[in-house]
């Protein structure tokens, strides 16, 4: 989950709380969804939230949900667009693999260093969550003063408004050289991702491509998405205004980063002025601020909050959530009326206690209208929730179902437990290992062969790309986790009888999955004087316990001695291998005793 | 008075006025020294008799002084051969000297080395000479003759000084023992005089006692019974399992059946089923284990249409889908399991156990895989508790109910409700709830209503909450552990899991 971190008095003066103690103000944010973490050295509050609401990825988003939870906005806010000067083009040269770019500049900005350092993080944890680090959507901020526009009318692009462009294009990777951030020498983009180390972190993205994404304006090339940008455009506590563009694989997502950019730089007293982004086919005005509207019924309210809640207070609820909410009765149609006294809409027009008060609701519905950068409102469902948290979910009692089932453990499951209650009875410690593990302790320390023909000896199901040597494969048979226990266990009292039951898996192409699992039960006697007979007597036990017939005809297998060892044979089928282990596992585990040993497929005791 | 039956024989043995040895009442009860010394100590406890206590020292040959005191010393032996050999005129081959005097292996070199030190002789360059000591009696060696005495029982003869000797070439030793001697007190005079019965104890119950009758006539011996016994380990089941079939009777008895499905599965139950975008972070390489298998062919076309439908468009008219690509490809790709809501994917789908009507309630707790960081509260494998219950109309307070009273079960009460967020679940929400122990509160779940986007490709046309819950949370919280590896993997404790308390 995504964790911001915000100073507090920020907080305090952007969300107008300014006399909020700590205490208080973690209460509020822990109730919108944004646990606290901790603090940095700075004093700045850690918060962690869900990733839903990235709009709070900034002080200036969490702020704005705090006022809507103090009452000090209502409803939908939508910042005012200012017509486009500056266009981007995008040339047939851009890769395909990055297609869409959009962009919006955002003027008269007071920038200071922790202004400065917000917008940054916000940029960062954009990248991080929507924009998939950076592969879906990458962020460029520029500072507006650096950039030199190309005047419109210098190519055939028709009667357009903006009269600066700069232009989204392909460049060769040993192409036009560009001074990177943090550094101080010009390098073609191939270098970039062979020298800086900003390059090498995100080379992976373009890797391969015939084609570089790379921005251009009438000096040249000024950033170099998803990667860099340009040293030459770098903003500043100085910068006032601000250049802001998104490349990406999806333009509604490049497009909603930036609308949630944007409500910030508005919360910082910037003006957004709009950007043309013209397409060969298509022609695009950004920041496409525009809401949604979602058609939410009264009656699915109640139904998930199981409450019953006026029509009245559901508006009233939307608005503390950020949103307009415009209620319609079931045919469509809205009753006239005049408000209620407490100032609430009121769309009945009936007050909280008329008589057909219910009936309206009923047939109640609200259209909901939703600002951009929630982007993850994606059903009414979604509104509910809203409505939810703002109502407060944990005002609501707890009611226990009405309904009735009648409950009970699989069979699987049962017949697991009574092995495992039949080897506890008989003295084994049960034990739980990882059903990970490598093939170095399946085979090689067990005198195993992944081909010999032998319990154990079979093709694991392998972790493709595994993150650590120690877990690699899921194991194919049991006893190698419990010899690893009494490797581990030596300076522990003997005797040390110790079972198991557990998956054990091999690949086989005739699963549907493409992986056989079974259950396995699998037992070592470790004693001065541990025999065949020991492990021998536990399984008689066990046998008669579920009352199938036992034979054991002696076989050979690579992990046991030769001439003590033999096969398990439940009711006619061949389950298993009982026997003395050879000296070889002994030794290789550290231990200085003898070890009588079982495993056996748990299915074979049905 | 009445007295088990050694005690009564000693006190019968004893006198007043001859005191007499633990030993010789022994040969005279013909009992065992343990029982007669025990009853001495016990009849002196009562008063009966008086027990004192002398240290003697004693002396005894060793195997080697018993062949010596039968063969003669080496060094005697071989300054005999010498004489004989005419060593006191002329120096004299050693070699002929030994094998003169059958000497052999170390006796030669005890008897060489103690030829010098007695001054025997010069021995020189393999020569032996006898020196100027004619007059010396071999017949009346004092270390011979101790040997004799000692060999005899007489330790008190010999010199201190040639004891010392003896003890020092490791033909004598030398032990002291406490020799008890017991005299009848007044008291025991008086209750002799007053008549004293035998009362018969045993140490143990036999089939023979019991078949005889014996049994009624006997007192048993006491025992220590504040002794500790020898340490045993019974066999346990695995604590984690315990926890686990604690939650399975709470589930059970709220009415819910258990689900089993393949812990290997097609990314499209685990995921895609779950309306989880495919590229969710939770998806990439580095949160799933995916094997190394071929993709799964057996998934039902149907519903893989619909779930792409669902992701691309979202459901009905009021939805939105995903922008993030789908690839059934992916969805076919296999993977560990990341949380058991595959089974009740494969459940709720019609398609584990046939099509389900509300209402219903099915859980699981169940190994899932999960590539987290290794640390005291985390595993890459865990177990998760998973539950669902589907009805025709569900609230988030039908919701609260059933985990209140399903945590009520472990001793967590107070729950909070944290509005949270999940791509499968709305609304979602995280469990909090006091600690039993430390009154904190801590996260012990994550719940929800499913989606509709989730349940319509399914074909499911009501409502149905869900949870989540790591079990080792649990566990945690029921056993005060702090590092979840000492009980769970190969690197377990055996002493930990031995001794771990009961809880029930």
């Amino acid at each position: 989950m995504p964790v911001v971190e915000v100073d507090p008095d920020e907080l305090r003066a952007l969300a107008g709380a300014e006399d909020k103690p700590d205490s208080e103000l973690k209460g509020d944010l822990f109730s919108l969804g944004l646990e606290f973490e901790g603090e940095t050295d700075d004093g700045d509050f850690e918060l962690e939230f869900a990733p839903d609401r990235l709009d709070r990825l900034s002080v200036e988003g969490i702020a704005r949900s705090l006022r809507y939870q103090y009452g000090h906005d209502r409803g939908l806010y939508l910042p005012e667009t200012n017509d486009a000067q500056w266009a981007i083009e995008v040339e047939g040269s851009v890769p395909e693999e990055r297609p869409y770019v959009t962009g919006a500049i955002v003027r008269g900005l007071d920038l200071d260093e922790s202004r400065l350092e917000s917008l940054i993080q916000l940029q960062e944890k954009l990248h991080a969550t929507m924009g998939r680090g950076r592969a879906k959507g990458a962020i460029g901020v520029h500072d507006l003063a650096m950039l030199k526009g190309r005047r419109a009318g210098d190519d055939d692009h028709g009667p357009a408004t903006a009269t600066k462009t700069i232009t989204y294009r392909g460049v060769e990777p040993d192409g036009d050289r560009f001074v990177p951030l943090d550094d101080d020498s010009d390098r073609s983009p191939a270098e970039v991702l062979e020298t800086h180390p900003t390059g090498e972190t995100y080379r992976d993205l373009v890797d391969g491509l015939d084609y570089y994404p790379a921005i251009y304006d009438d000096v040249g090339l000024f950033s170099f998405p998803p990667v860099i940008n340009g040293k030459r455009t770098e903003v500043d506590e100085g910068s006032r205004d601000l250049f802001v563009e998104m490349t990406g694989t999806d333009q509604w997502t490049i497009d909603r980063m930036l609308s949630i950019v944007c409500y910030a730089l508005d919360a910082r007293g910037g003006r957004i002025e709009a950007v043309e982004v013209r397409y060969d086919d298509r022609e695009l005005l950004r920041p496409d601020l525009s809401t949604d509207t979602k058609r939410v019924a009264h009656d699915r309210i109640e139904r998930t909050l199981g409450v019953d809640i006026p029509g009245t207070e559901v508006v009233d609820l939307l608005e503390r959530a950020g949103l307009d909410a415009e209620p319609s009765g079931g045919d469509g149609s809205v009753r006239p009326g005049a408000a209620p006294a407490d100032g609430r809409a009121d769309p009945s027009g009936l007050g909280d206690d008329a008589p057909d008060r219910d009936a309206f609701d009923d047939a109640l519905s609200y259209d909901v209208e939703i600002p951009s950068y929630r982007v993850d409102v994606l059903h009414p469902a979604d509104v509910v929730d809203d409505v939810g948290r703002a109502y407060g979910f944990n005002e609501l009692e707890p009611t226990y179902p009405n309904v009735s089932t009648v409950g009970g453990r699989h069979g699987t499951s049962r017949l697991e437990d009574a092995a495992r209650d039949a080897l506890v009875g008989l003295g084994f410690e049960d034990l739980l290992n990882f059903h990970m593990t490598n093939e170095e302790a399946l085979f090689d320390r067990m005198g195993l062969a992944p081909d010999d023909d032998a319990l154990g000896a079979r093709e694991p199901p392998t972790i493709t790309g595994p993150y650590s040597e120690a877990y690699t494969v899921l194991r194919t048979w049991a006893l190698p986790s419990l010899l690893m226990v009494l490797e581990n266990n030596t300076h522990r009292s003997y005797p040390q009888d110790l079972a198991e039951i557990g998956l054990v898996a091999g690949v086989d192409p005739d699963e549907p999955t493409g992986v056989a699992e079974h259950r396995s039960v699998a037992g070592v006697v470790a004693r001065t004087d541990a025999s065949y007979e020991d492990a021998k007597a536990g399984l008689q036990a066990i046998a008669r316990a579920f009352d199938t017939a036992l034979s054991t005809p002696p076989t050979a297998h690579p992990s046991f001695i030769n001439g003590r060892t033999a096969e398990i044979v439940l009711d006619g089928e061949s389950v298993g291998v009982v026997g003395e282990l050879h000296p070889n596992v002994l030794v290789e585990h550290d231990l200085e005793l003898p070890v009588a040993a079982f495993e056996f497929r748990l299915d074979g005791l049905r | 008075m009445k007295l088990p039956e050694t005690q009564l024989a000693l006190l019968e043995a004893a006198s007043a006025t001859d005191p007499k040895t633990i030993g010789a009442l022994t040969e005279e009860i013909g009992e065992d020294t343990a029982a007669v010394t025990r009853a001495a100590f016990e009849l002196a406890e009562s008063g009966l008799l008086a027990v004192e206590e002398r240290v003697l020292e004693d002396a005894s040959l060793t195997e080697e002084g018993e062949r010596y005191r039968a063969s003669g010393l080496p060094e005697l032996r071989l300054r005999a051969a010498a004489v004989e050999a005419g060593a006191d005129e002329s120096s004299v081959e050693m070699g002929r000297l030994i094998d003169r005097s059958d000497l052999g292996g170390p006796e030669v070199d005890v008897a060489l080395s103690n030829f010098a030190r007695k001054g025997y002789g010069e021995i020189d360059g393999g020569m032996i000479a006898l020196g100027d000591a004619p007059e010396y009696d071999p017949e009346a060696d004092p270390e011979a003759e101790a040997l004799d005495a000692v060999g005899v029982g007489d330790a008190d003869a010999p010199d201190d000084a040639i004891l010392d000797r003896l003890e020092t070439r490791g033909l004598v030793e030398r032990t002291e023992t406490t020799v008890r001697s017991v005299t009848l007190t007044d008291e025991g005079v008086t209750a002799l005089m007053e008549g004293v019965e035998a009362t018969e104890t045993v140490g143990a119950l036999t089939p023979e006692l019991l078949t005889s009758g014996e049994w009624e006539e006997v007192e048993f011996t006491e025992y220590n019974v504040e002794a500790d016994a020898e340490t045993v380990h019974g066999g346990k089941e695995h604590i984690l399992r315990q926890t686990a079939n604690r939650v399975k009777d709470v589930l059970v008895g709220m009415g819910f059946r258990e689900m089993e499905g393949p812990h290997a599965d097609a990314d499209f139950w685990i995921n895609d089923c779950l309306f989880m975008p495919q590229d969710h972070p939770a998806r990439t390489h580095w949160d799933r284990f995916a094997l190394d298998v071929a993709p799964m062919d057996d998934l039902p076309a149907d519903l893989i249409e619909r779930v792409e439908d669902v992701h691309r468009n979202g459901v009905t008219t009021e939805g939105d889908g995903y922008h993030s690509p789908w690839d059934e490809d992916f969805a076919r790709a296999v993977a560990l399991r990341g949380h058991t809501t595959s089974l009740s994917m494969r459940y709720l789908s019609g398609h584990a156990v046939g099509d389900l009507e509300p209402p219903e309630r099915y859980f699981s707790v169940e190994k899932v895989y999960r590539n987290d960081t290794l640390d005291p509260t985390h595993l890459l494998e865990f177990f998760q508790i998973e539950g669902w219950v589907m009805a025709e109309e569900l609230s988030v307070r039908d919701l609260m109910g059933t985990f209140t009273e399903f945590y009520e079960q472990f001793g967590i009460t107070d729950l909070e409700f944290k509005p949270h967020y999940n791509p499968y679940t709305e609304p979602s929400f995280e469990l909090f709830g006091r600690h039993p122990e430390t009154d904190e509160l801590i996260e012990i779940g994550n719940s929800g209503l499913f989606r509709e986007e989730v349940l319509s490709p399914l074909g499911v046309e009501c409502d149905v909450m869900a949870w989540g819950l790591a079990l080792e949370r649990l566990l945690m919280l029921m056993y005060g552990f702090e590092d979840i590896r000492d009980v769970h993997g190969t690197l377990c404790d055996l002493d930990l899991l031995r001794n771990v308390e009961v809880v029930y």
